[in-house]
Protein backbone atom coordinates (compact mmCIF):
# COMPACT_ATOMS: atom_id res chain seq x y z
CA UNK A 1 0.00 0.00 0.00
CA UNK A 2 1.34 3.35 -1.27
CA UNK A 3 0.70 6.66 0.08
CA UNK A 4 -1.16 7.50 -3.46
CA UNK A 5 -3.27 4.55 -2.31
CA UNK A 6 -4.36 6.73 1.03
CA UNK A 7 -4.86 9.46 -0.92
CA UNK A 8 -6.96 8.01 -3.32
CA UNK A 9 -9.29 6.49 -0.70
CA UNK A 10 -9.49 9.64 0.86
CA UNK A 11 -11.01 11.28 -2.21
CA UNK A 12 -13.37 8.03 -3.07
CA UNK A 13 -14.58 9.00 0.51
CA UNK A 14 -15.00 12.67 0.17
CA UNK A 15 -16.33 12.08 -3.36
CA UNK A 16 -18.91 9.96 -1.92
CA UNK A 17 -20.14 12.22 1.03
CA UNK A 18 -22.25 14.79 -0.45
CA UNK A 19 -22.04 17.30 2.66
CA UNK A 20 -18.23 17.78 1.58
CA UNK A 21 -17.23 21.00 -0.50
CA UNK A 22 -15.50 19.40 -2.99
CA UNK A 23 -16.44 18.13 -6.19
CA UNK A 24 -17.44 14.61 -6.50
CA UNK A 25 -14.70 12.58 -8.81
CA UNK A 26 -15.85 10.01 -11.58
CA UNK A 27 -13.80 6.72 -11.24
CA UNK A 28 -11.76 7.77 -14.40
CA UNK A 29 -10.32 10.73 -12.89
CA UNK A 30 -9.61 8.90 -9.78
CA UNK A 31 -7.80 6.09 -11.44
CA UNK A 32 -5.75 8.68 -14.14
CA UNK A 33 -5.21 10.63 -10.36
CA UNK A 34 -3.78 7.43 -9.19
CA UNK A 35 -1.16 7.34 -11.71
CA UNK A 36 -0.23 10.89 -11.63
CA UNK A 37 0.10 10.15 -7.88
CA UNK A 38 3.06 6.95 -7.97
CA UNK A 39 4.62 8.98 -11.14
CA UNK A 40 5.02 12.27 -9.77
CA UNK A 41 7.00 11.16 -6.69
CA UNK A 42 10.19 11.07 -9.20
CA UNK A 43 9.88 13.72 -11.47
CA UNK A 44 11.76 17.23 -10.63
CA UNK A 45 9.03 19.99 -9.68
CA UNK A 46 9.44 23.45 -11.47
CA UNK A 47 8.93 26.93 -10.48
CA UNK A 48 7.13 28.86 -12.41
CA UNK A 49 4.21 31.54 -12.18
CA UNK A 50 1.03 30.45 -13.75
CA UNK A 51 -2.60 31.47 -14.09
CA UNK A 52 -4.85 28.89 -11.88
CA UNK A 53 -6.36 26.66 -13.33
CA UNK A 54 -9.77 27.77 -14.82
CA UNK A 55 -12.21 25.60 -12.90
CA UNK A 56 -12.60 24.75 -9.52
CA UNK A 57 -13.86 21.22 -10.44
CA UNK A 58 -10.28 20.13 -10.67
CA UNK A 59 -9.10 17.96 -7.97
CA UNK A 60 -8.68 19.17 -4.90
CA UNK A 61 -5.40 19.53 -3.36
CA UNK A 62 -4.45 16.57 -1.13
CA UNK A 63 -1.66 16.87 0.70
CA UNK A 64 -0.52 20.31 0.28
CA UNK A 65 2.92 20.27 2.23
CA UNK A 66 4.14 17.78 0.29
CA UNK A 67 2.41 16.68 -2.92
CA UNK A 68 0.52 19.23 -5.32
CA UNK A 69 -2.29 18.58 -6.28
CA UNK A 70 -2.83 18.43 -10.61
CA UNK A 71 -4.64 20.17 -12.56
CA UNK A 72 -5.66 20.82 -15.96
CA UNK A 73 -7.19 23.39 -18.16
CA UNK A 74 -10.81 22.56 -19.17
CA UNK A 75 -11.49 23.69 -22.98
CA UNK A 76 -14.33 23.06 -24.97
CA UNK A 77 -14.62 21.91 -28.96
CA UNK A 78 -17.18 22.32 -30.77
CA UNK A 79 -18.19 20.03 -33.50
CA UNK A 80 -20.79 22.23 -35.70
CA UNK A 81 -22.08 19.97 -38.70
CA UNK A 82 -24.60 20.33 -40.75
CA UNK A 83 -26.09 17.03 -41.89
CA UNK A 84 -26.12 15.32 -45.49
CA UNK A 85 -29.04 17.25 -47.68
CA UNK A 86 -29.19 14.74 -49.98
CA UNK A 87 -29.42 10.63 -49.77
CA UNK A 88 -25.97 8.85 -50.88
CA UNK A 89 -25.87 7.79 -54.55
CA UNK A 90 -26.55 4.18 -54.63
CA UNK A 91 -24.10 1.53 -55.74
CA UNK A 92 -24.00 0.14 -59.00
CA UNK A 93 -25.03 -3.06 -57.40
CA UNK A 94 -28.39 -1.72 -55.73
CA UNK A 95 -29.06 0.08 -59.04
CA UNK A 96 -29.46 -3.02 -61.09
CA UNK A 97 -31.09 -5.08 -58.14
CA UNK A 98 -33.61 -2.59 -57.56
CA UNK A 99 -34.43 -2.44 -61.49
CA UNK A 100 -34.65 -6.32 -61.22
CA UNK A 101 -37.38 -5.51 -58.04
CA UNK A 102 -39.30 -3.76 -60.45
CA UNK A 103 -39.08 -5.47 -62.94
CA UNK A 104 -40.10 -8.58 -60.85
CA UNK A 105 -42.95 -6.82 -59.48
CA UNK A 106 -44.38 -6.34 -62.71
CA UNK A 107 -45.02 -9.87 -63.17
CA UNK A 108 -46.89 -9.87 -59.63
CA UNK A 109 -48.63 -7.32 -58.94
CA UNK A 110 -51.90 -7.51 -60.72
CA UNK A 111 -52.60 -5.24 -64.00
CA UNK A 112 -53.18 -1.66 -63.93
CA UNK A 113 -56.70 -1.06 -63.97
CA UNK A 114 -56.79 1.71 -66.69
CA UNK A 115 -60.60 2.51 -66.65
CA UNK A 116 -60.40 3.71 -62.94
CA UNK A 117 -58.31 6.58 -63.82
CA UNK A 118 -58.83 7.18 -67.51
CA UNK A 119 -62.17 8.18 -69.14
CA UNK A 120 -63.16 5.98 -72.03
CA UNK A 121 -63.15 7.98 -75.03
CA UNK A 122 -61.00 10.96 -73.57
CA UNK A 123 -57.88 12.70 -74.83
CA UNK A 124 -55.94 10.97 -72.06
CA UNK A 125 -56.35 7.76 -72.65
CA UNK A 126 -55.84 8.38 -76.06
CA UNK A 127 -52.48 9.41 -74.85
CA UNK A 128 -52.05 6.88 -72.34
CA UNK A 129 -52.95 4.35 -75.21
CA UNK A 130 -50.21 5.62 -77.29
CA UNK A 131 -47.41 5.97 -74.76
CA UNK A 132 -47.93 2.23 -73.77
CA UNK A 133 -47.79 0.53 -76.94
CA UNK A 134 -44.38 2.40 -76.92
CA UNK A 135 -43.31 1.10 -73.32
CA UNK A 136 -45.30 -2.22 -73.63
CA UNK A 137 -46.08 -1.16 -69.93
CA UNK A 138 -47.68 1.05 -67.45
CA UNK A 139 -44.47 1.48 -65.58
CA UNK A 140 -42.24 4.43 -67.03
CA UNK A 141 -38.94 3.83 -65.18
CA UNK A 142 -38.05 0.33 -65.84
CA UNK A 143 -37.39 0.62 -69.86
CA UNK A 144 -39.25 -1.10 -72.42
CA UNK A 145 -40.39 -4.25 -71.14
CA UNK A 146 -43.11 -6.62 -71.68
CA UNK A 147 -43.86 -8.72 -68.09
CA UNK A 148 -46.19 -10.69 -69.47
CA UNK A 149 -44.63 -10.89 -73.29
CA UNK A 150 -42.40 -14.18 -74.39
CA UNK A 151 -39.50 -11.83 -72.81
CA UNK A 152 -40.51 -11.34 -69.73
CA UNK A 153 -37.41 -13.25 -68.03
CA UNK A 154 -35.33 -10.92 -69.75
CA UNK A 155 -35.31 -8.68 -66.83
CA UNK A 156 -32.10 -7.94 -65.61
CA UNK A 157 -30.07 -5.10 -67.10
CA UNK A 158 -27.89 -5.07 -69.60
CA UNK A 159 -23.82 -4.27 -69.52
CA UNK A 160 -24.03 -0.39 -70.67
CA UNK A 161 -27.76 -0.28 -70.33
CA UNK A 162 -28.62 3.40 -68.79
CA UNK A 163 -32.43 2.46 -67.30
CA UNK A 164 -30.88 1.16 -63.82
CA UNK A 165 -29.90 4.94 -63.20
CA UNK A 166 -32.13 6.91 -60.99
CA UNK A 167 -31.10 9.88 -62.95
CA UNK A 168 -32.57 8.13 -65.99
CA UNK A 169 -35.61 7.06 -64.18
CA UNK A 170 -36.03 10.86 -63.07
CA UNK A 171 -35.85 11.56 -67.48
CA UNK A 172 -37.81 8.92 -67.84
CA UNK A 173 -40.35 10.34 -65.70
CA UNK A 174 -40.20 14.12 -66.61
CA UNK A 175 -40.22 12.85 -69.98
CA UNK A 176 -43.55 11.36 -69.90
CA UNK A 177 -45.37 14.40 -67.57
CA UNK A 178 -44.42 16.82 -70.81
CA UNK A 179 -47.96 16.91 -72.33
CA UNK A 180 -48.01 16.89 -76.04
CA UNK A 181 -50.50 18.81 -78.49
CA UNK A 182 -51.29 16.71 -81.44
CA UNK A 183 -52.60 17.97 -84.63
CA UNK A 184 -56.55 16.67 -85.50
CA UNK A 185 -57.81 13.63 -83.19
CA UNK A 186 -55.38 11.35 -84.56
CA UNK A 187 -53.29 10.15 -81.70
CA UNK A 188 -50.50 9.59 -84.16
CA UNK A 189 -50.77 13.23 -85.66
CA UNK A 190 -47.40 15.58 -85.61
CA UNK A 191 -46.24 17.26 -82.91
CA UNK A 192 -47.69 20.41 -82.20
CA UNK A 193 -46.12 21.65 -79.10
CA UNK A 194 -44.73 20.08 -76.47
CA UNK A 195 -44.87 21.65 -72.37
CA UNK A 196 -41.25 21.52 -70.46
CA UNK A 197 -41.44 20.19 -67.31
CA UNK A 198 -39.08 22.22 -64.86
CA UNK A 199 -36.12 19.98 -64.16
CA UNK A 200 -35.15 19.17 -60.47
CA UNK A 201 -32.13 20.45 -59.33
CA UNK A 202 -28.44 18.68 -60.00
CA UNK A 203 -26.91 17.12 -57.31
CA UNK A 204 -23.56 19.02 -57.68
CA UNK A 205 -23.59 22.69 -56.72
CA UNK A 206 -21.87 25.81 -57.98
CA UNK A 207 -20.17 25.62 -55.10
CA UNK A 208 -19.20 22.22 -55.95
CA UNK A 209 -17.78 23.33 -59.17
CA UNK A 210 -16.41 26.84 -57.97
CA UNK A 211 -14.54 24.95 -55.32
CA UNK A 212 -15.88 27.11 -52.87
CA UNK A 213 -14.87 25.82 -48.87
CA UNK A 214 -16.79 28.60 -47.17
CA UNK A 215 -20.43 27.80 -48.76
CA UNK A 216 -22.41 25.61 -46.70
CA UNK A 217 -24.12 24.74 -49.88
CA UNK A 218 -21.50 22.29 -51.23
CA UNK A 219 -21.07 17.83 -51.07
CA UNK A 220 -24.60 18.35 -50.29
CA UNK A 221 -24.76 14.48 -49.73
CA UNK A 222 -22.09 14.60 -46.68
CA UNK A 223 -21.54 15.93 -43.22
CA UNK A 224 -19.66 19.40 -42.87
CA UNK A 225 -17.71 20.48 -40.18
CA UNK A 226 -16.81 23.28 -39.52
CA UNK A 227 -13.26 24.54 -39.12
CA UNK A 228 -11.51 27.52 -38.52
CA UNK A 229 -7.89 28.77 -38.84
CA UNK A 230 -5.74 31.36 -36.27
CA UNK A 231 -6.28 32.45 -32.54
CA UNK A 232 -4.60 30.32 -29.85
CA UNK A 233 -3.86 26.33 -30.56
CA UNK A 234 -3.99 23.84 -28.16
CA UNK A 235 -0.60 24.16 -25.55
CA UNK A 236 0.75 27.27 -27.18
CA UNK A 237 1.40 25.93 -30.50
CA UNK A 238 0.95 27.55 -33.34
CA UNK A 239 -2.86 26.63 -34.58
CA UNK A 240 -3.66 25.41 -38.08
CA UNK A 241 -7.17 23.86 -39.24
CA UNK A 242 -8.97 22.76 -36.08
CA UNK A 243 -12.67 22.99 -34.57
CA UNK A 244 -12.91 26.42 -32.87
CA UNK A 245 -11.89 25.80 -29.39
CA UNK A 246 -12.15 27.92 -25.67
CA UNK A 247 -11.38 27.40 -22.47
CA UNK A 248 -14.16 26.80 -19.92
CA UNK A 249 -15.10 30.34 -18.21
CA UNK A 250 -13.92 29.73 -14.53
CA UNK A 251 -15.63 32.78 -13.23
CA UNK A 252 -19.29 31.36 -13.63
CA UNK A 253 -18.75 27.91 -12.90
CA UNK A 254 -19.63 27.14 -17.04
CA UNK A 255 -21.02 24.19 -18.10
CA UNK A 256 -19.80 22.42 -20.56
CA UNK A 257 -23.45 22.87 -23.04
CA UNK A 258 -23.83 26.78 -21.86
CA UNK A 259 -19.66 27.24 -22.79
CA UNK A 260 -20.56 25.58 -26.26
CA UNK A 261 -23.57 27.69 -27.00
CA UNK A 262 -21.22 30.81 -25.87
CA UNK A 263 -18.36 29.72 -28.38
CA UNK A 264 -20.44 28.96 -31.04
CA UNK A 265 -21.94 32.63 -30.82
CA UNK A 266 -18.65 34.42 -29.95
CA UNK A 267 -16.89 31.93 -32.72
CA UNK A 268 -19.70 32.69 -35.61
CA UNK A 269 -21.59 35.35 -34.82
CA UNK A 270 -25.21 35.32 -34.29
CA UNK A 271 -26.49 34.58 -37.67
CA UNK A 272 -26.54 30.86 -37.52
CA UNK A 273 -29.35 29.15 -36.02
CA UNK A 274 -27.45 26.14 -34.33
CA UNK A 275 -28.36 23.41 -31.60
CA UNK A 276 -26.17 21.65 -29.13
CA UNK A 277 -27.04 17.65 -29.40
CA UNK A 278 -26.54 16.91 -25.95
CA UNK A 279 -25.25 18.30 -22.96
CA UNK A 280 -22.83 15.45 -22.76
CA UNK A 281 -19.66 15.51 -25.14
CA UNK A 282 -19.05 13.42 -27.43
CA UNK A 283 -15.27 12.41 -26.83
CA UNK A 284 -12.63 13.90 -24.58
CA UNK A 285 -8.90 14.33 -25.05
CA UNK A 286 -6.18 14.75 -22.68
CA UNK A 287 -3.29 16.93 -23.76
CA UNK A 288 0.01 16.66 -21.14
CA UNK A 289 2.58 19.24 -20.92
CA UNK A 290 6.17 17.89 -21.51
CA UNK A 291 6.91 19.62 -18.58
CA UNK A 292 4.36 19.84 -15.97
CA UNK A 293 3.88 23.86 -14.40
CA UNK A 294 4.12 23.78 -10.89
CA UNK A 295 2.13 26.68 -8.46
CA UNK A 296 3.74 26.60 -5.30
CA UNK A 297 1.77 29.21 -4.02
CA UNK A 298 -1.66 27.78 -4.34
CA UNK A 299 -0.13 24.31 -4.36
CA UNK A 300 -1.21 22.54 -7.40
CA UNK A 301 0.44 21.79 -10.68
CA UNK A 302 -0.76 22.26 -14.63
CA UNK A 303 -0.01 19.26 -16.29
CA UNK A 304 -1.99 19.73 -19.64
CA UNK A 305 -4.94 20.83 -21.07
CA UNK A 306 -8.21 18.62 -21.37
CA UNK A 307 -10.35 19.63 -24.35
CA UNK A 308 -14.20 18.21 -24.63
CA UNK A 309 -15.93 17.87 -28.02
CA UNK A 310 -19.72 18.69 -28.14
CA UNK A 311 -22.05 18.13 -30.83
CA UNK A 312 -23.92 20.81 -32.39
CA UNK A 313 -25.67 21.37 -35.60
CA UNK A 314 -26.59 24.18 -37.72
CA UNK A 315 -29.84 24.70 -39.36
CA UNK A 316 -29.99 27.55 -41.38
CA UNK A 317 -27.26 30.66 -41.77
CA UNK A 318 -23.69 30.84 -42.15
CA UNK A 319 -20.58 31.54 -39.96
CA UNK A 320 -19.47 35.10 -39.85
CA UNK A 321 -15.92 35.82 -38.21
CA UNK A 322 -15.86 39.44 -37.98
CA UNK A 323 -15.85 40.51 -34.12
CA UNK A 324 -15.05 36.70 -33.05
CA UNK A 325 -13.13 36.92 -29.55
CA UNK A 326 -10.49 34.41 -30.25
CA UNK A 327 -8.62 35.68 -32.89
CA UNK A 328 -10.16 33.69 -35.90
CA UNK A 329 -9.02 34.32 -39.27
CA UNK A 330 -10.37 32.18 -41.71
CA UNK A 331 -13.36 28.90 -41.52
CA UNK A 332 -14.20 26.42 -43.76
CA UNK A 333 -16.70 23.93 -44.00
CA UNK A 334 -15.08 20.62 -44.69
CA UNK A 335 -15.92 16.93 -45.13
CA UNK A 336 -14.45 13.65 -43.10
CA UNK A 337 -12.06 13.07 -45.67
CA UNK A 338 -11.29 16.80 -46.06
CA UNK A 339 -10.53 17.03 -42.01
CA UNK A 340 -8.13 14.54 -42.13
CA UNK A 341 -6.36 16.45 -45.10
CA UNK A 342 -6.18 19.35 -43.74
CA UNK A 343 -5.72 18.63 -39.49
CA UNK A 344 -2.20 17.74 -38.24
CA UNK A 345 -2.27 14.25 -37.26
CA UNK A 346 -2.90 14.31 -33.51
CA UNK A 347 -6.05 16.53 -33.77
CA UNK A 348 -7.23 14.09 -36.52
CA UNK A 349 -6.42 10.87 -34.23
CA UNK A 350 -8.56 12.49 -31.50
CA UNK A 351 -11.47 12.83 -33.39
CA UNK A 352 -11.43 10.25 -36.13
CA UNK A 353 -13.64 7.78 -34.27
CA UNK A 354 -16.97 9.82 -33.90
CA UNK A 355 -17.48 11.27 -37.50
CA UNK A 356 -19.73 9.36 -39.31
CA UNK A 357 -18.95 7.50 -42.41
CA UNK A 358 -21.11 9.73 -44.71
CA UNK B 1 -74.91 -54.41 -15.51
CA UNK B 2 -71.76 -55.87 -15.80
CA UNK B 3 -68.85 -53.46 -15.96
CA UNK B 4 -66.82 -56.53 -18.30
CA UNK B 5 -65.53 -55.48 -21.08
CA UNK B 6 -65.28 -58.17 -23.87
CA UNK B 7 -61.54 -59.08 -24.41
CA UNK B 8 -60.47 -58.69 -27.78
CA UNK B 9 -56.96 -59.27 -29.45
CA UNK B 10 -54.95 -56.22 -30.73
CA UNK B 11 -54.40 -56.12 -34.02
CA UNK B 12 -51.48 -54.37 -35.50
CA UNK B 13 -51.31 -51.06 -36.97
CA UNK B 14 -52.65 -50.85 -40.33
CA UNK B 15 -49.63 -49.60 -42.41
CA UNK B 16 -51.27 -47.99 -45.16
CA UNK B 17 -52.56 -45.09 -42.65
CA UNK B 18 -49.59 -43.01 -41.19
CA UNK B 19 -49.45 -42.55 -37.79
CA UNK B 20 -47.39 -38.76 -37.24
CA UNK B 21 -50.18 -36.45 -37.17
CA UNK B 22 -49.66 -34.27 -40.47
CA UNK B 23 -50.56 -31.02 -41.90
CA UNK B 24 -50.59 -30.75 -45.65
CA UNK B 25 -49.97 -27.33 -47.02
CA UNK B 26 -52.92 -25.60 -47.34
CA UNK B 27 -53.58 -22.79 -50.46
CA UNK B 28 -52.55 -19.48 -49.21
CA UNK B 29 -53.63 -17.03 -52.02
CA UNK B 30 -51.48 -14.19 -53.39
CA UNK B 31 -52.49 -10.31 -51.79
CA UNK B 32 -53.73 -8.76 -54.10
CA UNK B 33 -51.42 -5.73 -54.34
CA UNK B 34 -52.96 -2.99 -57.04
CA UNK B 35 -50.47 -1.77 -59.43
CA UNK B 36 -48.08 0.86 -58.44
CA UNK B 37 -45.92 3.54 -60.20
CA UNK B 38 -43.44 5.43 -59.78
CA UNK B 39 -43.86 8.97 -58.99
CA UNK B 40 -41.42 12.38 -58.71
CA UNK B 41 -42.44 14.38 -55.63
CA UNK B 42 -41.05 18.21 -55.92
CA UNK B 43 -41.38 19.93 -52.69
CA UNK B 44 -42.55 23.78 -52.57
CA UNK B 45 -38.59 24.26 -52.47
CA UNK B 46 -37.70 22.39 -54.98
CA UNK B 47 -36.09 19.27 -53.65
CA UNK B 48 -37.45 15.95 -55.66
CA UNK B 49 -37.81 12.48 -54.18
CA UNK B 50 -39.64 9.49 -55.84
CA UNK B 51 -41.89 7.33 -54.42
CA UNK B 52 -44.42 4.42 -55.14
CA UNK B 53 -47.56 5.19 -55.51
CA UNK B 54 -51.02 3.97 -57.24
CA UNK B 55 -51.68 7.42 -58.64
CA UNK B 56 -50.37 7.45 -62.67
CA UNK B 57 -49.26 10.92 -62.86
CA UNK B 58 -45.85 10.66 -63.34
CA UNK B 59 -44.80 14.03 -61.44
CA UNK B 60 -46.47 15.44 -58.16
CA UNK B 61 -45.70 19.18 -57.58
CA UNK B 62 -46.31 20.22 -54.37
CA UNK B 63 -47.50 24.15 -53.25
CA UNK B 64 -47.54 23.73 -49.79
CA UNK B 65 -45.84 21.32 -47.40
CA UNK B 66 -43.20 21.45 -44.25
CA UNK B 67 -40.32 23.62 -46.37
CA UNK B 68 -42.72 26.30 -46.92
CA UNK B 69 -44.91 26.54 -43.58
CA UNK B 70 -43.81 29.19 -41.08
CA UNK B 71 -44.49 26.85 -38.41
CA UNK B 72 -41.59 24.21 -39.60
CA UNK B 73 -38.90 26.79 -40.80
CA UNK B 74 -39.11 29.08 -37.39
CA UNK B 75 -35.64 31.06 -39.48
CA UNK B 76 -36.44 32.28 -42.73
CA UNK B 77 -37.10 35.86 -42.78
CA UNK B 78 -38.85 35.07 -46.08
CA UNK B 79 -41.57 33.48 -44.80
CA UNK B 80 -42.25 35.63 -41.87
CA UNK B 81 -43.19 38.50 -44.36
CA UNK B 82 -45.49 36.67 -46.70
CA UNK B 83 -48.78 37.22 -46.58
CA UNK B 84 -51.41 34.48 -47.13
CA UNK B 85 -53.60 35.55 -49.62
CA UNK B 86 -54.99 32.25 -50.78
CA UNK B 87 -58.09 33.37 -51.51
CA UNK B 88 -57.53 36.80 -53.18
CA UNK B 89 -59.98 38.48 -50.76
CA UNK B 90 -56.94 40.90 -50.00
CA UNK B 91 -56.53 42.12 -53.30
CA UNK B 92 -59.44 42.59 -53.98
CA UNK B 93 -59.91 44.74 -50.75
CA UNK B 94 -56.63 46.89 -52.33
CA UNK B 95 -57.74 47.05 -56.01
CA UNK B 96 -61.05 48.88 -54.42
CA UNK B 97 -60.01 50.84 -51.41
CA UNK B 98 -55.99 51.48 -52.15
CA UNK B 99 -53.25 50.26 -49.86
CA UNK B 100 -53.89 53.41 -47.19
CA UNK B 101 -55.53 50.52 -45.17
CA UNK B 102 -52.23 48.60 -44.86
CA UNK B 103 -51.35 47.29 -40.64
CA UNK B 104 -48.01 49.34 -40.99
CA UNK B 105 -49.98 52.35 -42.49
CA UNK B 106 -52.28 52.60 -39.85
CA UNK B 107 -50.08 52.12 -37.10
CA UNK B 108 -48.57 55.58 -38.56
CA UNK B 109 -51.78 57.15 -38.61
CA UNK B 110 -52.29 55.86 -35.08
CA UNK B 111 -49.42 57.80 -34.01
CA UNK B 112 -50.34 60.86 -35.00
CA UNK B 113 -53.34 60.49 -33.78
CA UNK B 114 -51.80 59.81 -30.02
CA UNK B 115 -49.11 62.97 -30.82
CA UNK B 116 -52.65 64.79 -31.62
CA UNK B 117 -54.46 64.05 -28.41
CA UNK B 118 -51.73 64.89 -26.09
CA UNK B 119 -51.69 68.19 -27.60
CA UNK B 120 -54.97 68.74 -27.01
CA UNK B 121 -55.09 67.01 -23.87
CA UNK B 122 -57.74 69.46 -22.29
CA UNK B 123 -60.67 68.90 -24.59
CA UNK B 124 -63.25 65.91 -23.91
CA UNK B 125 -62.38 62.60 -24.47
CA UNK B 126 -64.97 61.24 -26.02
CA UNK B 127 -65.68 64.27 -28.68
CA UNK B 128 -62.15 63.75 -29.59
CA UNK B 129 -62.47 60.28 -30.90
CA UNK B 130 -65.60 60.95 -32.95
CA UNK B 131 -63.46 63.90 -33.97
CA UNK B 132 -60.67 60.94 -35.02
CA UNK B 133 -63.18 59.10 -36.55
CA UNK B 134 -65.01 61.61 -38.16
CA UNK B 135 -61.47 62.45 -39.87
CA UNK B 136 -60.92 59.52 -40.79
CA UNK B 137 -63.61 58.72 -42.85
CA UNK B 138 -63.87 62.27 -44.51
CA UNK B 139 -60.43 63.25 -44.94
CA UNK B 140 -58.76 59.93 -46.20
CA UNK B 141 -59.66 59.44 -49.48
CA UNK B 142 -58.71 63.31 -50.14
CA UNK B 143 -55.28 62.26 -48.15
CA UNK B 144 -54.70 59.93 -50.51
CA UNK B 145 -55.86 61.18 -53.57
CA UNK B 146 -53.22 64.09 -52.89
CA UNK B 147 -50.46 61.33 -52.18
CA UNK B 148 -51.70 59.75 -55.32
CA UNK B 149 -51.78 56.12 -53.78
CA UNK B 150 -55.74 56.33 -53.51
CA UNK B 151 -55.67 54.81 -57.93
CA UNK B 152 -57.91 51.96 -56.19
CA UNK B 153 -60.77 54.43 -55.60
CA UNK B 154 -60.16 55.92 -58.83
CA UNK B 155 -61.15 52.78 -60.43
CA UNK B 156 -63.34 52.34 -58.25
CA UNK B 157 -65.37 55.65 -59.40
CA UNK B 158 -65.02 54.31 -62.64
CA UNK B 159 -66.40 50.81 -62.49
CA UNK B 160 -69.35 53.16 -61.18
CA UNK B 161 -69.90 55.02 -64.20
CA UNK B 162 -69.81 51.79 -65.77
CA UNK B 163 -72.57 50.70 -64.10
CA UNK B 164 -74.68 53.66 -64.52
CA UNK B 165 -73.68 53.48 -68.38
CA UNK B 166 -74.98 49.86 -68.53
CA UNK B 167 -78.33 50.85 -66.66
CA UNK B 168 -79.14 53.70 -69.65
Amino acid sequence: MTRGHDALRLLARRSKSSTSTTPPLCLTCLSTLHARLTHTQASPLETAPIEPSPSGRAPPALTSTTSPSTRYLLKASILLSRPPLLTRPLTPFEKSHFLYQKRLNERLVLPFTRYFYYQRGTPEEAEWKRKMKERKTPARDIGVYNAYGEEGWNDEVLVGERIGEPEEQVEALLRDAEKEGREGADPEGAVVKREVVERPMPRVTEADRVGDLRSLNRKLERTLYLVVKGGEGLMGEEAGWRFPTALLEKSRQESLHTAAERIIVQTGGVNMNTWVVGNMPIVHNVYNYKHPVVNKQHGFELRGEKVFFMKARILAGQANLTNNKFGYEDFQWLSKEELQNTFSARDWNAVKTILPER
Amino acid sequence: MSLSIPLRRASPPNPSIPRIQCRHATLIRRPKRPYTFTQLVTLSDGSTYTQRTTSPAPVYKSTKDTRNTPLWNPSSQKLLNMESDDSGKLRAFRDKFGRGWDASRMQERDEDVDREEGEAEVEGRGEMEEDNLMDLISGYGQEAEEKGEAAGSRKAKERSGKGKGGER
